[in-house]
């Protein structure tokens, strides 16, 4: 067999398990999009009340997309393309980098060079896998549409429209794999350029002109032409189906692809156009001890989701007085009946209450997985062996662990209030009524028992099983996060439903909002943590693996 | 003279794999300890329970009189470790490494440490600018060894110390080493670098399958072994030969009569040797190497000599404890 075979083989084995978890998320997102569509918006009618109620909102069109018209399968497409962009999108700037840069920083790719290989073809292998994985991903994307009973060669050009994103950012990440020296460096910059793309898409989209015929279609700004997953959005599949835009995007990617060969069949291995930094010679003050060591190991993710939580409060904000603003009546009621399930069981209450409670759980989520972060942090720490040298000097396990505890604990709290605070933001620059402040400080403490209550569980796992902390604990916590918040939309029954810390969060609408439950989480949370904190103090270190 | 590690009969299992088996290990105050045995014998194991990162499953084990599984930070106080494997944090520079190591350690006097540390960065060649990841092993392991060796302290563990680093970064090790002992550290020092144990320690402790199977000075250790006998065998008269006291497998080859004796039967070979003439004679100590290949030789052999079924019990046993 050729060496392209053999890598490209050796690539699928290695990542098989890897893209089946994108894959099964990437078909479980559509799919969810799709009956939450379907039982909902089931009606042409009400689906034309939304687009209408979504043209008067813009800052929905910079998360979504532009209207395409009422027809079922355009109204997903509007919903969901740019998000399932953003999915593909990082699946293959991820693969791309995984076997390039990645293997070279790991010293792999000498090994695998120094065969008949060569520089180029492990590139190229890297390449082939990623155009497999795109076109895989993409294919289910348009087998789900036949499926749901769209029209097959629309259906098939909405997913070489995903392909053609898919594509384009495989490009991309090859070629930030030669720019930067690190991996790390890498993905960041491609996971940037992939936000980019979805930023300035939404941009474009929000400043579309509704088309004059029916009012129903918007034709998207110019920015949106900057961007693939714009290019994608413009072959409009389900409503004036347009297959050159998505050429586009292929050329893109065909482009960055050879440009990466390029470089790498001139540069020195380890080599960079974009040469790592030589960074400080010596410790800053703020690097003294456990918490400072773990503050610099999670100050970058971290500031990403503060970043995220302040854009999303913001949209939230702004967005509850543009539902109360626009709305009708009839409206409110199919609405209300969403948010309202999403805001826990029997919820009922005015729709822009229901609609703060209902985004600030999904920021609940947001907070629970920063905090998952830092507990996976120490085991990841652990098992890599610097936490051998940390714990060699007179630091004991209890400060150790109490350190990622801390950082984790101070970085929920300040994801929720940056959150609450840009929400605030949004809705008084929107001219929200007062009483929406009050909702939105209630709706953003009371997530909080339920996240420390996750993070003391993702604790307990990785004292009793800390070999298990990282599939068992994320496993967990989006298990919890799914049944918790999105159980009512899927009609889970209430026994199950109640195993989810996240089903008792304290529901703050009304007069009489009650906070037993919060408090009985938070002692929860305070004896689960403290006896994981014990039992870790009771085990051996258990390094590798 | 007290001892600063004191182990007697330490076991370790892993679920059902037995890593340490009944392991004695003393290491007195003032002297460098070299701790030897083949890969997987349970050096580490025992390093990582002197250091209270592991608790072992039965025997007695005290640093400085403590035991290290309940007193363990205020025991690390006292000590310096180097690991075997250094693995640094991805994102900080060696220089951010070093300086955060001595101060979980405990800076005494800032500007001691800062002059020690500019020190060793330069005699170790070390670019403290880099980040973790960028290093390689030798460069890791300098990391470690520079954070130790920054601070004073009562006992320095080195793990392996010098696998990665070449012969001259070796023998910068050593000076510094030896310049740390002046004031009376006591240090417990794995290798398998044998030229390094036999410069450095007074004492040595030889495991193998997690049991101690010699220990002692090196002279003491040698007197277990025979030493090597060898001259020019023109003329000689093969009766008289085999009339040499105490000399085990002679045999002429090449021009030379060569055979073994116990080392403390030498000095009554002497005057046989001196009637014989013994033209080009020569008498060789036997070094480390052959006491440690010595017992190492004889576990090859039992794994030889072992079935095929006993080693596929032993993977399942292995299988069993993951």
């Amino acid at each position: 067999m050729s060496e392209l075979g053999v890598l490209l083989l050796q690539r699928l084995r290695r990542d098989r398990v890897q893209l089946v978890a994108w894959l099964l998320g990437f078909a479980a997102l559509a799919a969810v999009g799709h009956s939450a569509v379907t039982s909902q918006y089931g009606d042409p009618n009400q689906r034309a009340e939304v687009i209408r109620v979504l043209e008067q909102t813009p800052s929905v069109l910079v998360l979504r997309g532009t209207p395409q018209g009422t027809q079922i399968d355009a109204f997903q497409f509007m919903l969901l393309f740019a998000f399932l962009s953003v999915l593909v999108g990082l699946m293959a700037t991820f693969l791309a980098v995984r076997h390039t840069r990645g293997d070279e920083e790991a010293g792999r790719a000498e090994l695998v060079e120094s065969t008949p290989a060569g520089r180029v073809v492990p590139l190229l292998a890297t390449a082939v896998e990623g155009v497999i994985a795109v076109v895989v991903m993409s294919l289910v994307g348009s087998i789900g549409y036949i499926l749901t009973g769209a029209n097959t060669g629309e259906a098939l050009l909405a997913g070489a429209a995903l392909a053609s994103v898919g594509v384009a950012f495989l490009g991309v990440g090859l070629l930030c794999a030669q720019v930067m020296a690190t991996s790390r460096g890498a993905n960041g910059l491609a996971a940037a350029l992939v936000a980019a793309a979805y930023l300035v898409r939404g941009i474009g989209d929000a400043t579309g002109t509704i088309d004059a015929g029916d009012g129903l279609h918007v034709t998207p700004g110019w920015t949106s032409w900057l961007s693939p997953i714009g290019w994608g959005q413009r072959t409009s599949p389900f409503s004036d189906p347009t297959g050159w835009p998505a050429l586009l995007g292929a050329a893109l990617g065909l482009l960055c692809a050879g440009a990466a060969l390029a470089v790498r069949s001139v540069r020195d291995i380890d080599a960079s156009i974009v040469p790592e930094r030589p960074g400080r010679t010596s410790a800053g003050v703020t690097l003294r001890g456990p918490i400072g060591l773990v503050w610099r190991e999670l100050r970058g993710a971290t500031i990403g989701w503060l970043i995220a939580a302040a854009l999303f409060g913001l949209l939230v904000g702004s967005l509850s007085e543009a539902l109360n603003a626009t709305a009708d009546s009839g409206l409110k009621d199919t609405l209300g009946g969403t948010v309202g399930q999403i805001a826990g069981p029997d919820v009922h209450g005015d729709l822009v209450d229901l609609f703060i409670v209902a985004m600030f759980a999904i920021i609940g989520a947001i907070a629970a997985v920063n905090v998952a972060q830092a507990i996976i942090r120490a085991r990841q720490d652990e098992a890599g062996g610097s936490a051998e040298i940390v714990l060699s000097t007179p630091v004991t396990r209890l400060r150790w662990i109490l350190a990622y505890l801390v950082v984790g604990c101070a970085s929920v709290v300040a994801v929720l209030a940056v959150a609450a605070l840009s929400a605030l933001a949004g809705a008084t620059a929107a001219g929200a009524p007062s009483s929406a402040a009050g909702t939105i400080m209630a709706a953003s403490v009371a997530q909080l028992p339920a996240v420390l209550v996750m993070m003391a569980v993702v604790t307990l796992i990785f004292a009793l099983v800390p070999r298990l902390t990282v599939g068992l604990g994320w496993g967990v916590l989006l298990l919890a996060i799914f049944i918790g918040q999105f159980g009512g939309l899927f009609g889970l029954p209430d026994g199950v439903r109640e195993i989810s810390p996240f089903s008792h969060t304290p529901v703050v609408i009304g007069p009489h909002v009650d906070w037993s439950a919060a408090w009985v989480m938070l002692g929860v949370a305070v004896v689960i943590g403290g006896a994981s904190v014990l039992l870790l103090r009771r085990r051996d270190l258990a390094l590798g693996g | 003279m007290t001892n600063v590690v004191e182990i007697s009969g330490l076991r370790k299992n892993f679920g059902r794999v037995t890593a340490l088996d009944g392991l004695d290990l003393r290491v007195a105050s003032g002297e460098v300890h070299g701790f030897l045995g083949p890969n997987g014998a349970g050096k580490s194991t025992t390093i990582r329970i002197l250091l209270g990162l592991m608790r072992a499953t039965g025997g007695d084990v005290t640093v400085f009189g403590r035991n290290p599984w309940t007193d363990a930070a205020d025991i690390h106080r006292r000590i310096a470790y180097v690991p075997g494997d250094v693995n640094l944090w991805p994102n900080l520079t060696g220089g951010e490494a070093i300086d955060l190591i001595a101060r979980l350690r405990g800076i005494g006097g800032r500007s001691a440490y800062a002059a020690r540390r500019a020190h060793l960065v330069d005699i170790f060649q070390f670019d403290p600018g880099k980040k973790g990841r960028a290093y390689s092993k030798g460069n890791r392991q300098k990391v470690a060894l520079i954070a130790a060796l920054a601070l004073p302290a009562d006992l320095y563990i080195f793990d392996e110390p010098t696998s990665g680093l070449d012969p001259l970064m070796e023998a910068v090790f050593r000076q510094e080493v030896t310049g740390a002992l002046a004031d009376g550290a006591s240090v417990l020092l794995s290798s398998h670098i044998l030229s390094e144990v036999e410069h450095l320690c007074d004492r040595v402790s030889i495991i193998r399958a997690g049991r101690t199977v010699e220990s002692g000075t090196l002279a003491e250790l040698r007197h277990l072994t025979r030493t090597e006998i060898s001259f020019g065998s023109e003329g000689m008269d093969p009766a008289r030969l085999g009339a040499i006291p105490g000399a085990h497998d002679l045999m002429v080859d090449g021009g030379r009569v060569r055979f073994t004796a116990d080392s403390d039967a030498v000095p009554g070979l002497l005057g046989t040797l001196a009637e014989l003439g013994a033209p080009g004679l020569t008498i060789t100590p036997p070094s480390l190497e052959e006491l440690f290949m010595r017992h190492y030789h004889d576990d090859i052999s039992d794994r030889q000599s072992e079935t095929d079924a006993d080693g596929s019990r032993r993977q399942h046993a292995r299988r069993g404890a993951r």
